[in-house]
């Protein structure tokens, strides 16, 4: 249960909507629009008071308490040690008691196994994408917010990340993405923000139709045979 | 090597005590009516101690701050704590004689690090991150204004004052009998301590300030807890021993190329050799073949200053 009501900002217009328990979203948009900046909002990483999480303002609910309800997964691994390993980021992503039965099975199904014991600022893009989806997994919020977690994937990898999504290892989730195939298979409801101003808010069917399309990415895109296909 | 390490750092301070300008019989060691008894443990051998722990709070402190303001070339010294502990001391020495001067000075460096925390969040509000670059800016500019008043209060100083101001800012490790090593060794137990029941929250701080609040971490509070127990620690050290620079840059980074391990696991190698560092560097002071003993300060930024530039070198290389 997430809501956010008239929140305005330099970067962010009018924002308002809210997501039922359980209910996933993609956030579209092009750059620049403040998709980030939206999900900074929130979790809070940029204080505010107009959001509520299951009926309590954010502001309000203590550190520990918000951390098990929300949850956001930056597109870069940002970290300052030189020297911690994928296993001890993976017990410090955890909020309560380490499990590390968890651990091992979490790294055996994203197979990182060469990686276990290996510095993560060493780590590829890639794959410190994969370390940061194993990282939401480890913490196991109410909302897990991804912010283009799929940019540096390849295909096969992609796949794996896609059927992780689309499980239900992860509660609640919140997508941004600019990968619309990924969006397209999900099947989640769509936010689609335009210069900071929610354009579209609604079911994964009305968007994905050939006028909104149209409308949304100017004939850039198209519908065809139930596969969406980049017009050059 | 880390074996090696231990080895060799245990003989050095076996070992310092006996090397000094008087050369000492090791039979007259333990008889309490010779000069060799006070030479040896008055001045001597709580000199050792003095310095060890000095070097250790120098050491862990330029760690700590590393990690809270997430950037390698951080200490109290480049912040500027030193020269506004400088600062505070030298104006206690003018202009207010009869007060305790390590008042001033833990004044003077717990208002540094204030100024300095305060104006860095000021500038980005809404955001968990202090900006390390605006903090080092920050620094700098204080370290400017410190030194120019510095100069005026020379200036409005005489020439007994101004003495006793240089002496203080070339750091001694002179002492006579076990006041100041235990006060030290005291504060050192604290500063430990506080450090170490952290050791959870200073892990998170490792990786990077907005993982460790949307962890459930309050980012804020636990960094000025850090920044004032760090600075107050330091304080006490520089108003008892003066400026000494570079330990806790050069040591943190040495542990680090040796023990390749995250920082939360290092706080006792890095208390250890930053003490065995100021142990050997005082025991170089004395002993080379000067009127009197180096300055410490002269030596620890001889061996320091030359490592500062190989470390930024090398960083820029790796990048």
């Amino acid at each position: 249960m997430l809501e956010i009501n008239n929140y305005n900002s330099e970067i962010l217009h009018n924002i308002s909507f809210s997501l039922k328990e359980n209910e996933n979203l993609i956030i579209l948009g092009e750059n620049g629009a403040g998709k980030s900046t939206l999900a900074k909002v929130l979790s809070n990483l940029i204080t505010n008071n107009k959001v509520q999480l299951f009926h309590e303002e954010i502001d309000k609910i203590n550190d520990l308490k918000r951390a098990q309800l929300i949850n956001y997964i930056p597109p870069k691994l940002s970290i300052f040690d030189e020297y911690v390993t994928l296993k001890e980021f993976l017990e410090l992503s955890t909020i309560e008691n380490v499990n590390n039965e968890k651990i091992d099975n979490l790294i055996k199904v994203l197979k990182l196994e060469k990686l276990k014991d290996r510095y993560c600022k060493a780590f590829s893009s890639g794959e410190k994408q994969l370390l940061l989806l194993a990282s939401s997994i480890m913490h196991d919020a109410k909302i897990t917010i991804f912010d283009e977690l799929t940019a540096n994937l390849d295909i096969s990898r992609l796949k794996e990340v896609f059927d992780i999504f689309n499980s239900d290892l992860l509660k609640q989730k919140i997508i941004i993405t600019h990968n619309l195939d990924l969006a397209y298979a999900l099947k989640f409801k769509i936010l689609f923000l335009k210069d900071g101003k929610i354009e579209f808010f609604g079911e994964h069917d009305e968007f994905f139709s050939n006028e909104n399309l149209k409308k949304f990415y100017n004939n850039t895109i198209l519908k065809l045979d139930k596969h969406l296909v980049v017009n050059l | 090597m880390k074996l090696f390490l231990y080895i060799s750092s245990f003989i050095i301070v076996c070992l310092a005590p006996f090397m000094g300008e008087i050369n000492l019989d090791f039979n007259e060691i333990f008889n309490t009516s010779s000069t060799t008894y006070t030479i040896f443990w008055d001045l001597r051998v709580s000199r050792v101690v003095l310095a060890f722990f000095v070097g250790g709070i120098l050491a862990l402190g330029g760690l700590i701050f590393q990690i809270i303001f997430k950037n390698q070339l951080i200490t109290p010294y480049t912040l500027g704590i030193a020269s506004g502990t400088t600062l505070f001391t030298a104006i206690s020495i003018v202009f207010f004689p009869a007060m305790y001067m390590p008042i001033s000075s833990v004044m003077g460096s717990l208002v540094t690090i204030l100024i300095l925390y305060f104006i860095s969040k000021q500038i980005n509000k809404s955001s968990i991150a202090v900006s390390t670059n605006s903090i080092l800016l920050i620094g700098i500019a204080l370290s400017y204004f410190y030194s120019s008043a510095l100069m005026l209060v020379f200036y409005m100083s005489n020439l007994q004052e101004n003495y006793s101001i240089v002496r203080f800012t070339l750091g001694s490790l002179d002492t006579v009998g076990f006041t100041s090593a235990l006060i030290i060794m005291a504060v050192s137990v604290i500063f430990y301590a506080v450090i170490y029941s952290n050791k959870e929250k200073i892990k998170l701080l490792l990786i990077c300030n907005d993982t460790a609040f949307l962890k459930g971490l309050n980012v804020h509070k636990i960094n000025l807890i850090l920044l004032i127990v760090v600075s107050l620690s330091v304080g006490v050290c520089i108003s008892f021993v003066g400026p000494i620079g570079f330990i806790g840059l050069v040591v943190p980074h040495i542990i680090k190329l040796i023990y390749k391990q995250s920082a939360d696991k290092l706080f006792f190698p890095v208390f250890f050799f930053g003490g065995i560092f100021l142990v050997f560097s005082d025991l170089i002071s004395r002993n080379l073949n000067t009127d009197s003993s180096l300055p410490i300060g002269v030596v620890t930024a001889f061996i320091g200053a030359p490592f500062f530039v190989y470390l930024l070198v090398r960083r820029s290389k790796v990048k």
